[in-house]
């Protein structure tokens, strides 16, 4: 990849950059940007601010505080204590360079994910799958299948293990190798089950350290052509192990996606401090791990998803800021607090999806249902969902999505602090046909219906891809 | 001993909430050189003030720099306070010593800082390891602090089994009985904690403050 060719000068600055206190980094460096810079660009997002607003110049002011904050901030590795620092014609010139679209998976099953604009009437990519979450080993392969027989995913992401071959894993250890290696060849069955055998895989999660990525990627049976991951520390740093997976996935020819969860009243603060960071993060991943695509997962440091309201009205502007001024891949992760079984994972699964298409995101990833915590909670079907509601939405004007996403968080917005994790997988699901259950089937047509009633066109054929087609096989 | 004036109360809470440690450090000293009686200090200003900053950090009034700040500014303010109720021989008007870090190969810190932060605001000694922290180092640090409780945090199911390995360490040079060993963090419930013998879970912050608090007093 043209970007990657920075590699040997990332590392340099990773061993050369001005050396900084981590707690002076986080206690202030951090903090006081972020706040000079929301004074600078008079960003403001008050608390009844719309959750999708229609506001391209407040969208394009938080796009130029995120590129100062990039520049002055910079990635802290925090084993070699130092900064990495890029000017702002670099970082002009870097991101100028990154992909602005991207082929993941084999023939027959590649796709290819594009940059969109908001209110774009392109299809966003649907990057289906548990995101990480534990599940138990007996159900894994089930689990997965149940995504990768979705026929809306266009590629996939993992959850991670319990167990290996009943064991507890154990990361930076021979164990997790095993997990690793268990993760990949039980991915595989699963696509293969479901008919699909080069959809594209976000793996491994399984890898908490360089060991499991080292293990797994490249080897014989995982080709390049999947995606790998390699998370940012929230806020804006690294280190060395994660700095080898990119150095290893470079250097291997895979697809590098990275991601970064910021913490809403973090060091980076509330709604706008969050909107900044989400901009000035991605600028920063592409920066630091020269990836191909982004994404963000704002945490709510209580709930640990990313559908409450206040999270949700930093990552509208902040995807339109990223949409209209670079061409980055950027996706939004669905973390929802709601589980499998509940209509308010639903709520919140549609609340997000419509914010995210119509504020020009290139996919969206997930749901990571039960806020990605509770072993073995999540399933297919509200990966179809996410998917039919964000296909509906296409070419859907800001306004629009506003008002349907306001309509969706006032039906949920009571739920967030009870933890409705819902039912694990072998109870929504027949785990041998591996079909959702009739009561699962039930409470997802009855949110659709819901939908429908608000003036959500689910059912025409352009949601349905009937004319005209972004990805050819 | 001395009254504290009504305007140093309001100076001192006021540093505190925010996070102006030098300042801080300044008036305590003015109120010890004052007469002023160390333990009403603690309880009569820092507590309050802590207090009120941590429900401001829960309701996103304050964000976590506010609340860290003021911790440090209150950590600052009490070491003082405590050399002068040591000097005079009265016992320690902290609630205990806390050992608290993110487990081995984990790098999420987040909750560990908040939970950290609010323990000190309750009037705790916190001992914070940071994260990525080895059962041996656990241990030492719990003899070398003579810790009441060791603190750990897991945010996933491949780091949670050092949870369990901290504790048999602890078991098998024989020091498992002098402190109390809790739990929290995503990938950890009750039902966890009871599975590895640990004496308590909670499952936020807030309710961390609280287990500290009854496990100090029934021990
Ligand atoms: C933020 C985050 C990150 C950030 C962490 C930044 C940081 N500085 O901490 C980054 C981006 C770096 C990250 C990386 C990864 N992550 Co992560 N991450 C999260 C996320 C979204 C939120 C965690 C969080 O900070 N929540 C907010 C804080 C405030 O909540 P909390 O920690 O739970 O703390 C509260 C309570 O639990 C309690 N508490 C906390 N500690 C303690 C201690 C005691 C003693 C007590 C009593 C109470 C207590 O009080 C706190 C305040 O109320 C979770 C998902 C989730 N919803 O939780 C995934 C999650 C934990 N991550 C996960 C994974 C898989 C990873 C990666 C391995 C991904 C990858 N393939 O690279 C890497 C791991 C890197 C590593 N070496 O560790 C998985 C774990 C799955 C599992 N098997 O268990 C999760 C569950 C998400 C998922 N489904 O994928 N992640």
């Amino acid at each position: 990849m043209r970007n990657a060719v920075r590699l040997v000068d990332v590392l340099d600055r990773m061993e050369a950059g001005p050396i900084i206190e981590e707690e002076d980094f986080d206690m202030r460096l951090v903090p006081e940007t972020m706040a000079e810079l929301q004074a600078k660009y008079d960003i403001s997002i008050p608390p009844d601010a719309p959750f999708v607003p229609d506001d391209d110049a407040l969208a394009d002011r938080l796009f130029e505080a995120g590129l100062e904050m990039a520049e002055a901030i910079g990635v802290l590795c925090t084993d070699t204590g130092r900064r990495m620092l890029w000017t702002r014609s670099e970082i002009l010139d870097a991101i100028g360079i990154a992909p602005d679209h991207l082929t993941v998976g084999a023939f027959p099953d590649a796709h290819t994910e594009y940059k969109r604009l908001p209110e774009d009437t392109r299809r966003i990519t649907i990057k289906g799958g548990p995101v990480g979450t534990p599940s138990p080993e007996h159900l894994y392969v089930a689990i997965q299948q149940s995504y990768a027989q979705e026929p809306l995913v266009d590629l996939m992401i993992d959850g991670s293990l319990e167990t290996v071959y009943g064991r507890e894993g154990r990361s930076h250890s021979p164990w997790e190798v095993l997990l690793s290696w268990h993760e990949m060849e039980m991915v595989l069955t699963a696509v293969q089950r479901a008919g699909r055998p080069g959809l594209g895989i976000g793996c491994t999660e399984n890898s908490v350290s360089e060991i499991g990525e080292l293990t797994v990627t490249a080897a014989d049976r995982l080709g390049p052509h999947h995606w790998h991951h390699v998370a940012m520390i929230s806020e804006f740093k690294t280190n060395y192990a994660l700095m080898t997976k990119v150095a290893h996935i470079h250097k291997t020819g895979s697809i590098l996606h990275s991601f970064y969860n910021t913490i809403y009243g973090g060091t980076a603060g509330g709604r706008e401090g969050m909107a900044i960071a989400i901009v000035g993060g991605c600028i920063l991943m592409q920066m630091a791990y020269m990836t191909t695509t982004h994404s963000v997962s704002p945490t709510h440091p209580f709930y640990g998803n990313t559908t409450s309201p206040d999270i949700l009205r930093a990552i509208a502007p902040a995807q339109q800021a990223l949409s209209r001024n670079t061409h980055l891949l950027n996706d939004v992760v669905i973390t929802p607090v709601g589980g499998p079984g509940t209509k308010t994972l639903l709520y919140e699964v549609a609340a997000q999806s419509l914010l995210a298409v119509s504020s020009g995101a290139a996919a969206l990833i997930g749901p990571r249902s039960a806020a990605g915590t509770e072993p073995g909670h999540v399933s297919g079907l509200e990966a179809r969902f996410m998917a039919e509601v964000a296909h509906a939405a296409a070419g859907m004007s800001r306004a629009e999505a506003n008002r349907l996403v306001a309509e969706m968080v006032a039906r949920y917005k009571a739920d967030l602090d009870q933890r409705p994790v819902g039912k694990r997988f072998d109870e929504v699901y027949d785990v041998v046909r591996v079909q959702p259950t009739e009561e699962w089937l039930g409470i997802y047509e009855e949110v659709k219906s819901e939908l429908r009633e608000l003036g959500l066109n689910l059912d025409s054929a352009a949601a349905h891809d009937c004319v005209g087609r972004s990805t050819t096989v | 001993m001395a009254e504290i004036t009504e305007q140093l109360r309001a100076e001192l809470s006021e540093a505190l909430r925010q996070g102006d440690a030098d300042k801080a450090e300044a008036l305590t000293r003015q109120a010890l050189d004052g007469g002023a009686d160390p333990l009403e200090v603690i309880q009569g200003i820092i507590v309050p003030a802590l207090t009120e900053v941590g429900q401001l950090f829960q309701e996103f009034k304050i964000f976590l720099p506010e609340l860290m700040l003021a911790g440090e500014a209150a950590k600052r303010a009490t070491a003082i306070l405590e050399e002068a109720i040591a000097a005079s021989g009265q016992a320690s008007a902290s609630l205990g010593t806390v050992v608290i870090g993110t487990v081995e190969n984990d790098v999420h810190d987040i909750g560990k800082n908040i939970v950290s932060t609010l323990l000190s605001s309750h009037g705790f000694k916190v001992v914070d390891l940071g994260r990525d922290v080895a059962p041996s180092a656990f241990l030492d640090a719990a003899l070398k602090e003579q810790a009441d409780i060791v603190a750990m945090s897991s945010l996933m199911t491949t780091t949670r089994p050092s949870q369990r390995s901290t504790i048999n360490l602890f078991k098998e040079v024989g020091e498992r009985e002098k402190f109390k060993i809790i739990v929290g963090g995503g990938s950890v419930n009750q039902q966890w904690a009871d599975e590895i013998g640990a004496d308590g879970y909670a499952a936020d912050a807030a309710a961390a403050v609280e287990l500290c608090k009854s496990l100090i007093q029934v021990s």
